[in-house]
């Protein structure tokens, strides 16, 4: 599996000349499948690029975590969208309020949007998902409810022998201390358990975390200790608050990492994502501190 | 790795009421679908004389045995009449008033109510139930 990152920026849009290299676009992963196929994790601005990098008459599936706008502002501006050869298929949460298309419709219509979801030229199609495991293509797809702010979905995609998982915008420590707690009582856990890559919230450093409790996201070391609970080989911290600049989040990689060793990881193991950077992902046959 | 082994987590809600639980000083259980006893608070802990941590979960009919609740009438509550039992296999909040024995010996009168807790299309995961002491001070507008 390959992983490519079109947006890592959390919350808004930060471009500017100190945002060059982690990048200023929201929530975009792609997600390349030995298969040939792609499964496209949330549209936030990333996914307009990602989307000029498409071949004619596109199939996509589009799985949104949940419909915060930093998840779904660049679906309006994704290239297939305009495409009548395009197939797109959007996986979101459920919700009992209104129809995952209803609740998209709100931003894509007027006065937010000059189109309508009825004008779009391709066909889309919307799947409301609870809880659930499903197939697409030669992937396995387990999403849950994370604790974030509304509902919100985690994913789990397992092909072959290689799982990544996406939790994008989670609080796990929310009400509790992740160190000691018992599995069973860790949101998340089940589907970030021995993930291969767990690319996971890292909205901020441990001393701005205090002032941010309850607001959906994770302080560094807390994203850290839940990735290092579930088990995970590999971890890319996500979701950048927009006031982190390029140095900013390269003292927070050095901190991140000596705090990944502290736990009793491989230091190379952690990263943070980075807009435009790619990884490719295999199964645990690789022994442990060998990157993939 | 690619395998997912037995499901070792609990549903979402149940995780957010446990977290909620353990910052009330009302005393308050939380029990699974299936009416266990998975969690209960430090509150809690003081009105029963024992903490969770000894304890640990337990099923709906240890709980009886244990702590022998005596409903209003005098008689031995059935299992059927806990409004925890009631929440679950109804899916309706309950409500009673009844006595324990508590592990330190002491007999304590208290009300107490259970709602259902309920997630999208999985439907009920459990119930959270509160108690009051009413043979305390401070009881004045319970039942
Ligand atoms: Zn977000
Ligand atoms: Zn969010």
């Amino acid at each position: 599996m390959k992983i490519r990152v079109w947006g890592a920026r959390g919350s808004v849009p930060a471009p500017g000349p100190e945002m060059v290299r982690y990048g200023g676009n929201t929530s975009s992963v792609q997600l390349l499948l030995d298969s040939g196929e792609q499964l496209l994790l949330d549209s936030g601005t990333g996914i307009r690029t990602l989307g000029l990098s498409l071949a004619a008459a596109p199939r996509v599936n589009i799985l949104l975590t949940h419909l915060h706008l930093d998840h779904i502002q660049g679906l309006m501006f994704f290239p297939p969208c305009f495409r009548s050869d395009a197939e797109i298929a959007i996986w979101g949460p459920a919700s009992p309020e209104a129809s995952l298309e209803d609740r998209i419709a709100r931003y894509i219509s007027a006065p937010l949007s000059p189109v309508e979801v009825r004008e779009l030229p391709c066909s889309v199609s919307f799947r409301d998902t609870p809880p659930s495991r499903w197939r697409i293509g030669s992937a396995t797809v387990v999403c849950e409810a994370v604790n974030h702010r509304g509902p919100t979905l985690g994913f789990r995609i397992t092909e072959g022998d290689t799982t990544v998982c996406y939790i994008p915008d989670h609080e796990p420590v929310l009400g509790t201390e992740l160190a000691d707690l018992d599995p069973e009582w860790i949101s998340g856990y089940d589907l970030a358990r021995d993930a291969d890559l767990l690319i996971h919230d890292c909205q901020y450093a441990d001393e701005e975390y205090p002032a941010h409790i309850g607001w959906g996201h994770s302080g560094m070391s807390d994203a850290l200790t839940f990735a290092s609970r579930v088990g995970a080989r590999r971890v890319l911290l996500f979701h950048h608050d927009p006031l982190h600049s390029d140095s900013f989040l390269d003292r927070l990689r050095g901190t991140a990492r000596r705090r990944w060793e502290e736990l009793g990881n491989d230091p190379a193991l952690v990263e943070m994502a980075m807009e435009g950077g790619e990884l490719e992902v295999a199964g645990t046959a690789l022994p442990a501190g060998v990157p993939a | 790795m690619a395998v997912m082994a037995a499901r070792a987590q609990k549903p979402l809600e149940l995780i957010l009421a446990r977290n909620l639980l353990t910052s009330l000083s009302t005393p308050a259980f939380l029990v699974d679908e299936k009416a266990q006893l998975v969690f209960y608070n430090e509150a809690a802990g003081a009105l029963l004389g024992r903490p969770f941590e000894d304890v640990g979960r337990m099923s709906p009919e240890k709980w009886i045995s244990t702590y022998g609740p005596i409903g209003e009438d005098g008689e031995p509550m059935p299992l059927d009449d806990l409004p925890t039992t009631r929440a679950i296999r109804n899916g309706r909040p309950a409500h009673a008033s009844f006595r324990i024995r508590s592990a330190d010996g002491a007999e304590r009168e208290i009300a107490s109510s259970a709602f259902p807790i309920v997630a999208s299309e999985r439907g009920s995961s459990g119930a959270m139930i509160l108690f009051w002491p009413t043979n305390d001070q401070g009881s004045e507008g319970d039942e």
